[in-house]
C-alpha cells in the first residue's frame, strides 16, 4: 500500500504506478502528449511535469513512480508556467494550419494551446519545413506538424512488431520516416495513426471531405473482416462512413486495427452495390418490386418441394451475415422447405476443425481468449499465419514474443519471421506439417511426463506414441533438422502453459483428423489454449446457429429426436431426421437430387475450388436464390437476386472465434432490406408465421430454442460482449449413451470417446510432393472480393498475384513483374509474377480474391471422406511467361 | 593542499614508444593487473570503493559504488563499457591517453572486468578518432597476445553524435538502436547493454585504476583533495601560451593551471573568462580562478568541474561570439527526444546570432533568460541543461557586454587576439 498527496488531497494506491496513473485514477487530470497506455514510457514531450515535494526539478508524472509520503502538485504557478513553455516550444516550429488541418477538433496539441493559454508568438526567426509526403496511396505525412512524441514510432516497433518507420536525424531536424522512402512499406495497420496527437500522420481517406464536429455521429460496431470481431468507431457523416477509428480500450482489439479493418470500408459506399431484386427472365436478370421478388421466390422453391421433397432443396450462408440472419435462413429451410441440406463455408475447415477437438475435449475446447495469449509460456502457430488471416490476434503473437515467451511455429508463418524462437519449417515448403507435428509430439513425451489428468487420453497418447515417427525421419522427409525438433522440444518441457494457434490450412488436408488429433496431443501436454483461426466474422456463428446438415442451433444434433422434438414444437413444423449434405456434395448434386440453392452472403460459384465444375452444377439447377450485397459470380447466375444491406447498415450480433457474441450496430440508414428481413419475409410467404419485429425478437426466440444461448436477450449484450459459455448448457460429451434425462450429453462414435485416435495412427511420413507446388495465398489485405469494392485496399494491392521465390523464378525463366499463365488440368489464369525472397522454393502462391484470376480457377479438390471437407489439388501445374 | 605528486596516466608519454606493450610494461604495466587477479573480486571493488575513485567522465559519480550496484545484480552475463566518446568542446584528455598509453586503459578495463565478473567489453571510441582506433587495435593484440586479457575486448566507433556520450545513449546505440538518452530507472548497472548488468566508465577512470590496485587505496587518497582524491587530466585550451592537456592532482587551482602549467594567458593579456570543465559548464569570471579543480570545490565557486577542459578567453575576446558558437554546437548535438532541448537550443542559438550579427532587440537578452530559464531543469538529460547554463551563465557575468552588441554592432568593437 502506498500513499501519497496529490493536489493536497490524500491517495491510496495497491501498487507503485506512475503519478499520471495515480492521478487518472483519482480524476484529476495531467495533460499529456508523448505518454501513451500501450506504449513504452518515453518521458519525452515534457507536458506532464508536475511538482513533487523535496525533489528540486519538476518531474514528468508520466515516469516517475510514486513512493509513499510523496506530495505532488500537478497545478502551481511553476508547473502552469513550464507547460506554457513547453507548448510555446512546440509552436515554435508547429504551423499554425489548423484551419485547413483535418485533425483540428481531435488535436491534442490545440486543445491544450486552448487550455494553457496561447503564448504571443516570440520566436521570429522562421519556422522548420518539410513537403508535405502523399507519395502513399493511404498515409499522408506532414512533417511540420510532428511534435516528434514517437508514439507512431513506439506503435510500429513495440505493439505492431512490424519496425517500418523510425526517427530519421536528430535535434530539431527530427521527422519520421519509413525505411522504405516515400511510400511505406507495411502491414498498413495505421495503428501509427490512431496514437498521432496531432496531424503528422493521416488517412488519406476521404482527406479534406469533413471536420471531426461535423460528423454527426460515431458508432462502436464490429469489424466485417474476419473472425477476431474488433471494435471500431464508424465516424458517419451525411450516411457515408468518413473514417474508421479505434482508440485504446476498445473491445478484443483493445484499440488496435489491421489494415483491412481500418482501410477497407469503402465497399460499403461502393456505386456497385446492388439496390434492387433482380428476376431473371430470358436469361437476363432485370429490375423487380420487392414484392415480386419475394412472392416469385417463395412460390418456387414451393413448387420444388412439392415436386421433388424438401431435399431437392439447398442452403449455403457465408461468414458476414449475422447470427440473426443464419438461424432465420436455416429455420427456413428446416422448418419451412423441410430439407437438412444446410451448409456454409465452415465447412472448408472450422467446422471439422471445431468438432474434432470439442469431440476430444468437450464443446468449447477453442474457445479460449485472445488476450490471454501474451501471458501463456509459449505459444506454437502451426500452418497458418495469424498475422495475416486475424491480424489482431497476430499481434498478441507477437506481444508473447517481445514478453520473452517462447514462440514456436510449425510450417511457413512469415508474419512471425522475427518474432519466433524455433522455426519448424520443411525446406520443401507448406503441407509437411503433419510430419512434424508427429515429429515434436513424439519428442516432447520423451521430455515431458504426462501427468495423469486425462487417463483415457493419455491412453490413447501412449497407444500412438509407438508408431510416431522420430526427428531423424522428419529430417529425412521435410528438412527440417532432427537437433531443432529436439531442442523445442526440450524448450518446452518446463512449459507449463501455453497457446496454440491453427487454421484452415491444417484442416483442409487429408490429414485433417490426424493432425487435429496431433493438435489435440500437443495441446493437452502442452496445457494449451487452442485457437482456431476463423477467416470471417461470423464463421463462428454459421456453426452455433445450426448452419450445418447434422446440426441444430446451439450445435445439438440432429439426430437425437429430443433434441429434434424440441425444436419441432418451437418451430411448428417437422425437421428431417435424416442429415443433409454437405457444402461440397450439394454442388456435386446440383442438377440430379439439388434442384433448388439458395445462398446467403455467399459466392460459392467463386469462392470454391474446381471453379469450372462448380460453375456448371449450379448452371444445371432448376432454381437459385441469391442474396448478396454485390453481383457475385453466384448472382449472376441466379434466378432471383435480392440486395441485402450491409454491415454498417444493421444491427444484429457476430460470434467471434473466442466464442464472444458481439453486437453489430446499424451506423447508417441505407435504402434496402437486411437479410433477415429478407428471410423473414419470405417465409412468411412460404408459410413460416413471422412475427419479428428486430433483431431482438430474433435473437428472443434463439435464446428460447437454442440451449447454449438460453437466458439471454439481445439487449443484455453489452460493450465487451458475452463470452462463452454464455449462460446457457454446453453439450457434453460421455462415454456413456444419450439419455433422456441428460439433456445436455450425447454419446460419440462406436469406440468411446478415444475411438478417432486409432483410426488416425500415424501411418508413416507422406510422400513430399516434388517439383512446383500450388499454395492458396491469403493476403494480409484482402478478404474474398469483398475488400476488392474497397479503393484504398486496391491502391494498396490493386491485382492478382503469383509470389515465388527468386530462385524458383529463375528455374522458371521467370523474372519480377513477368505477365503470366498458370495453369492446371483444372483451367487457367494469368496474371503478375511477383519475386520475393524469404518464400519457400518450388512454391507459387497465387490468392482467390481477384476476378479472373482467383486461385480456385486452377485448384481442384478431394473430399476428405468423414468431414467432407474439400482438400484443395493441383494436376499438372505449369507456369509459362506470357 | 595537494600532496603526494605523481604521474600515473600520462608519465610515460614522452617515450615514443609509449603505446607499446614492452613499453609499458617496462614501466611496470600490467603488475596491477597481476595483483587484481590474484584478489577476490568483490576484495577489488572493496579497494576501488576505499580509493574514493570518482568517475573522470563529468558527472564524478562514485566508481566503486557503481560497480557494487552491478556486481550486486545477479543477471548474467555482465558487461563493462569504455566510454571513449569523447566529444565536449575543449576536452581532448581522454584521447591522449588512448593514442599514447592505450594499455592503461586496457590494463583498467581488464581490473574491472575481474572484478565485475564482466564477461565482454567495450570500447565505445568517438567516430572522429581514427588513429586511436588503430593503436588501440594494436594494443588489444598486443595484451591478447601477452595473456593479460582474458575476456573479448571489442571496439565500437561512433558515429558522431556528442549525445552518445550520455551513458544510456551509449548504450542504447551501442545495442544497435538510435542513441538517445533512455529512462532510468532501471539503471545500466542493472538493465544496461542487452538489457543485461552493465558498468560504464571513462577513458580516464578505468586508467587511474592500476595505481589503486598497485599501490592501494591509501596511497591513492594521498593525491589531491582526499574528499576527491586521484590525478585529473586538465586539457587546457585558448588564450594560453602553452596548450595542452596535464596531469596534475585533483584541487589544483585554475590560476595554477593556467598560469603554472599553460604558460599564463597568451601575449600576456588579461584573462577576461574561462570555462573550467568543458563549454556545458558555467563559465567564470577572472575573479573566480582562485577554485580548486576538483568534483567538490568547483560547484561551491558558481561552475562545475565536468571533463575538467579549462577554456580560456583573454581581454578583447568577443563572448557574445562564444555564447553563439556553443549554441550552435549545442542545436546540433541535441538528439531531438525532448520538447524544450530540442525546440529550444535552436531559438537560443538563433537570439545570439542575431545579437552577434548587430541586429539584436531591446528585450532580447530577457528573451535569453526567458527560453534558457524555460529549458534548464525541464529536460531528458542534461545536454539541455548545458545549452541553458551557456546562455543564463554568460548572461550572469557578462550582461554588459550582451548589452553593449545589441546597441553597437561587435564588429565595430575591440577585436580580440
Amino acid at each position: 500500500m502506498v500513499t501519497l498527496s496529490i493536489n493536497g488531497r490524500k491517495v491510496e494506491l495497491e501498487a507503485p504506478v506512475t503519478i499520471l496513473e495515480a492521478a487518472r485514477k483519482n480524476g484529476i487530470d495531467i495533460p499529456t502528449l508523448c505518454h501513451h497506455p500501450a506504449l513504452e514510457l518515453w518521458g519525452g514531450c515534457r507536458m506532464c511535469l508536475v511538482e513533487v515535494e523535496k525533489m528540486p526539478r519538476l518531474q514528468t508524472a508520466c515516469t516517475v513512480r510514486v513512493a509513499d509520503g510523496m506530495a505532488v502538485h500537478t497545478e502551481t504557478p511553476r508547473v502552469v508556467a513550464a507547460r506554457k513553455a513547453i507548448l510555446e516550444f512546440f509552436l515554435i516550429n508547429h504551423p499554425l494550419e489548423c484551419p485547413t488541418c483535418d485533425k483540428a477538433g481531435l488535436c491534442a496539441l490545440q486543445d491544450l494551446t486552448v487550455k494553457y493559454g496561447a503564448v504571443a508568438g516570440r520566436f521570429e526567426e522562421g519556422k522548420r519545413v518539410f513537403p508535405e509526403v502523399v507519395d502513399d496511396p493511404v498515409i499522408v505525412r506532414n512533417m511540420k506538424r510532428c511534435i516528434m512524441c514517437t508514439r507512431c514510432v513506439r506503435m510500429c516497433d513495440g505493439v505492431q512488431g512490424a519496425s517500418a518507420i523510425g526517427v530519421i536525424d536528430r535535434g530539431a531536424g527530427s521527422h519520421i520516416e519509413p525505411f522504405s522512402g516515400g511510400r511505406y512499406n507495411c502491414e498498413y495497420c495505421g495503428n501509427c495513426l490512431t496514437v498521432c496527437p496531432v496531424g503528422a500522420v493521416m488517412s488519406k481517406l476521404h482527406r479534406y471531405t469533413y471536420r471531426p464536429w461535423q460528423m454527426e455521429k460515431t458508432v462502436k460496431t464490429i469489424c466485417s473482416f474476419c473472425g477476431v470481431g474488433c471494435t471500431l468507431r464508424l465516424e458517419v457523416r451525411d450516411e457515408s462512413i468518413k473514417r474508421v477509428s479505434a482508440e485504446y480500450g476498445d473491445g478484443v482489439n483493445n484499440g488496435l486495427l489491421c489494415g483491412r479493418g481500418r482501410f477497407g470500408y469503402e465497399y460499403a459506399d461502393s456505386p456497385e452495390r446492388l439496390k434492387t431484386p433482380l428476376i431473371k427472365r430470358d436469361g437476363r436478370l432485370e429490375r423487380a418490386t420487392w414484392d415480386e421478388a419475394l412472392g416469385y421466390a417463395a412460390e418456387r422453391l414451393l413448387e420444388i418441394k412439392k415436386s421433388g421433397g424438401g431435399a431437392a432443396i439447398g442452403g449455403i450462408a457465408g461468414g458476414r451475415t449475422t447470427n440473426e440472419e443464419i438461424y432465420l435462413f436455416q429455420k427456413f429451410l428446416r422448418a419451412g422447405l423441410g430439407t437438412n441440406n444446410i451448409d456454409s463455408i465452415a465447412r472448408l475447415g472450422l467446422l471439422p476443425a471445431q468438432k474434432i477437438l470439442e469431440g476430444v475435449f468437450g464443446q468449447g475446447a477453442a474457445a479460449n481468449l485472445i488476450s490471454g495469449i501474451p501471458h501463456s509460456e509459449a505459444v506454437l502457430v502451426v500452418a497458418s499465419d495469424p498475422t495475416k488471416l486475424n491480424p489482431v490476434m497476430g499481434l498478441e503473437v507477437r506481444a508473447a514474443a517481445r514478453a520473452g515467451r517462447k514462440v514456436i511455429t510449425i510450417g511457413h508463418v512469415d508474419g512471425l519471421k522475427r518474432h519466433r524462437t524455433h522455426r519448424l519449417e520443411a525446406k520443401t515448403g507448406p503441407g509437411q506439417e503433419t510430419l512434424i507435428m508427429a515429429g515434436l509430439l513424439g519428442e516432447l513425451l520423451k521430455v515431458k511426463p504426462l501427468t495423469g489428468e486425462n487417463p483415457g487420453l493419455e491412453d490413447a497418447i501412449r497407444q500412438w506414441e509407438k508408431t510416431l515417427p522420430g526427428p531423424d525421419e522428419v529430417e529425412k522427409a521435410a528438412g527440417v533438422a532432427a537437433s531443432l525438433i529436439s531442442a523445442t522440444a526440450a524448450d518446452l518441457k518446463e512449459v507449463s502453459t501455453s497457446s496454440i494457434i491453427a487454421g484452415r490450412e491444417l484442416a483442409s488436408s487429408m490429414d485433417m483428423r490426424t493432425n487435429m488429433l496431433l493438435l489435440a496431443a500437443l495441446g493437452y501436454i502442452l496445457n494449451s489454449r487452442i485457437f482456431l483461426i476463423s477467416e470471417h466474422p461470423n464463421e463462428q456463428g454459421l456453426i452455433e446457429m445450426g448452419c450445418s446438415p447434422d446440426m441444430l442451433p446451439g450445435e445439438r444434433p440432429l439426430e437425437v429426436s429430443t433434441f429434434r422434438e424440441k425444436y419441432e414444437q418451437a418451430w411448428g413444423a417437422g425437421i428431417n431426421p435424416e442429415a443433409g449434405l454437405t457444402l461440397m456434395e450439394m454442388i456435386e448434386q446440383a442438377g440430379a437430387s439439388i434442384k433448388a440453392l439458395y445462398v446467403l452472403g455467399e459466392d460459392p460459384a467463386f469462392n470454391l475450388p474446381a471453379r469450372g465444375r462448380v460453375k456448371e452444377a449450379l448452371g444445371r439447377l432448376d432454381f437459385l436464390v441469391v442474396q448478396d450485397i454485390f453481383m457475385t459470380e453466384t448472382a449472376a447466375m441466379a434466378d432471383v437476386v435480392f440486395p441485402a444491406l450491409c454491415w454498417s447498415e444493421k444491427d444484429g450480433t457476430y460470434t467471434n472465434l473466442e466464442k464472444r457474441i458481439q453486437k453489430l450496430k446499424k451506423a447508417l440508414v441505407k435504402e434496402g432490406i437486411e437479410d433477415w428481413r429478407i428471410l423473414a419475409e419470405i417465409g412468411k410467404r412460404a408459410g413460416l408465421p413471422a412475427r419479428y419485429r428486430n433483431v431482438s425478437d430474433i435473437f428472443r426466440e434463439i435464446a428460447q430454442v437454442s440451449p447454449i444461448h438460453a437466458g439471454l436477450s439481445f439487449e443484455s449484450i453489452e460493450e465487451g460482449g458475452l463470452l462463452w459459455p454464455y449462460k446457457g448448457k454446453p453439450l457434453v460429451y460421455s462415454a456413456t449413451p444419450y439419455s433422456a434425462a441428460q439433456s445436455s450429453s450425447v454419446s460419440t462414435a462406436a469406440g468411446g470417446l478415444y475411438g478417432p485416435w486409432a483410426e488416425a495412427a500415424w501411418s508413416g511420413a507422406p510422400q513430399a510432393q516434388n517439383g512446383l507446388k500450388l499454395v492458396l495465398d491469403k493476403p494480409l489485405l484482402h478478404s474474398d472480393t469483398l475488400s476488392t469494392h474497397s479503393g484504398a485496399l486496391m491502391d494498396l494491392m490493386g491485382g492478382p498475384e503469383a509470389r515465388l521465390c527468386p530462385e524458383t523464378g529463375s528455374k522458371l525463366g521467370i523474372a519480377d513483374g513477368d505477365a503470366v499463365k498458370v495453369s492446371t488440368e483444372q483451367g487457367h489464369i494469368s496474371l503478375k509474377a511477383r519475386l520475393e525472397s524469404g518464400l519457400p522454393e518450388d512454391a507459387l502462391f497465387i490468392s482467390n480474391n481477384f476476378r479472373g484470376a482467383g486461385a480456385f480457377e486452377l485448384f481442384g479438390y478431394q473430399l476428405e471422406p468423414e468431414s467432407k471437407t474439400p482438400v484443395l489439388t493441383a494436376q499438372n501445374l505449369k507456369v509459362e511467361r506470357l | 593542499m595537494t600532496g603526494v605528486k605523481v604521474k600515473y596516466l600520462l608519465g610515460n608519454i614522452d617515450n615514443p614508444n609509449s603505446a607499446d606493450i614492452e613499453e609499458y610494461e617496462k614501466a611496470g604495466g600490467y603488475q596491477a593487473l597481476g595483483k587484481a587477479l590474484s584478489m577476490e573480486s568483490a576484495m577489488v571493488i572493496e579497494e576501488v570503493k576505499k580509493s574514493g575513485l570518482r568517475g573522470r567522465g563529468g558527472a564524478g559519480f562514485p566508481t566503486g559504488m557503481k560497480w557494487m550496484f552491478a556486481d550486486r545484480d545477479p543477471k548474467f552475463p555482465k558487461y563493462i563499457v569504455c566510454n571513449a566518446d569523447e566529444g565536449e568542446p575543449g576536452t581532448f584528455k581522454d584521447r591522449i591517453i588512448l593514442e599514447k598509453n592505450p594499455h592503461v586503459l586496457i590494463e583498467g578495463m581488464a581490473i574491472a572486468a575481474h572484478a565485475l565478473k564482466a564477461e565482454h567489453g567495450y570500447i565505445y571510441l568517438r567516430g572522429e578518432y581514427p588513429a586511436a582506433k588503430k593503436v588501440l587495435e594494436t594494443a588489444i593484440n598486443q595484451a591478447q597476445r601477452r595473456g593479460c586479457l582474458k575476456f573479448p575486448l571489442h571496439i565500437h566507433q561512433g558515429a558522431g553524435a556528442y549525445i552518445c556520450g550520455e551513458e544510456t545513449a551509449l548504450i542504447d546505440s551501442l545495442g544497435g538502436k538510435r542513441g538517445q538518452p533512455r529512462l532510468k530507472p532501471p539503471f545500466p548497472v542493472s538493465e544496461g547493454l542487452f538489457g543485461k548488468p552493465t558498468v560504464v566508465n571513462n577513458v580516464e577512470t578505468f586508467a587511474n585504476l592500476p595505481f589503486i590496485i598497485k599501490n592501494g587505496a591509501e596511497e591513492y587518497l594521498k593525491i589531491g583533495n582526499p574528499e576527491c582524491p586521484g590525478n585529473k587530466l586538465f586539457p587546457v585550451s585558448g588564450h594560453v601560451e602553452r596548450p595542452g592537456v596535464f596531469e596534475l592532482p585533483m584541487g589544483t587551482t585554475l590560476r595554477e593551471i593556467i598560469y603554472e602549467h599553460a604558460g599564463g594567458v597568451k601575449g600576456g593579456l588579461a584573462l577576461k573568462a574561462v570555462i573550467p570543465g568543458g563549454i556545458s559548464t558555467p563559465v567564470l569570471p577572472p575573479d573566480k580562478i582562485d577554485c580548486p579543480m576538483d568534483f567538490v570545490s568547483v560547484p561551491k565557486w558558481g561552475s562545475m568541474l565536468g571533463s575538467g577542459a579549462v577554456i580560456v578567453f583573454a581581454e578583447g575576446t568577443c563572448l557574445v561570439k562564444v555564447a553563439w558558437r556553443s549554441l550552435k554546437f549545442f542545436e546540433r548535438e541535441s538528439c531531438g527526444k525532448c520538447t524544450p532541448c530540442r525546440e529550444g537550443t535552436g531559438w537560443l542559438r538563433a537570439i545570439l546570432e542575431r545579437i552577434e550579427n548587430g541586429q539584436g532587440r531591446e528585450g532580447d537578452i530577457g528573451l535569453l533568460e526567458d527560453v534558457a530559464g524555460n529549458i534548464a531543469g525541464n529536460t531528458f538529460c542534461p545536454l539541455g541543461d548545458g545549452a541553458a547554463s551557456v546562455a543564463l551563465n554568460f548572461i550572469r557575468h557578462f550582461r554588459s557586454e550582451f548589452e553593449g552588441h545589441i546597441k553597437t554592432d561587435c564588429r565595430k568593437m575591440a577585436v580580440g587576439p
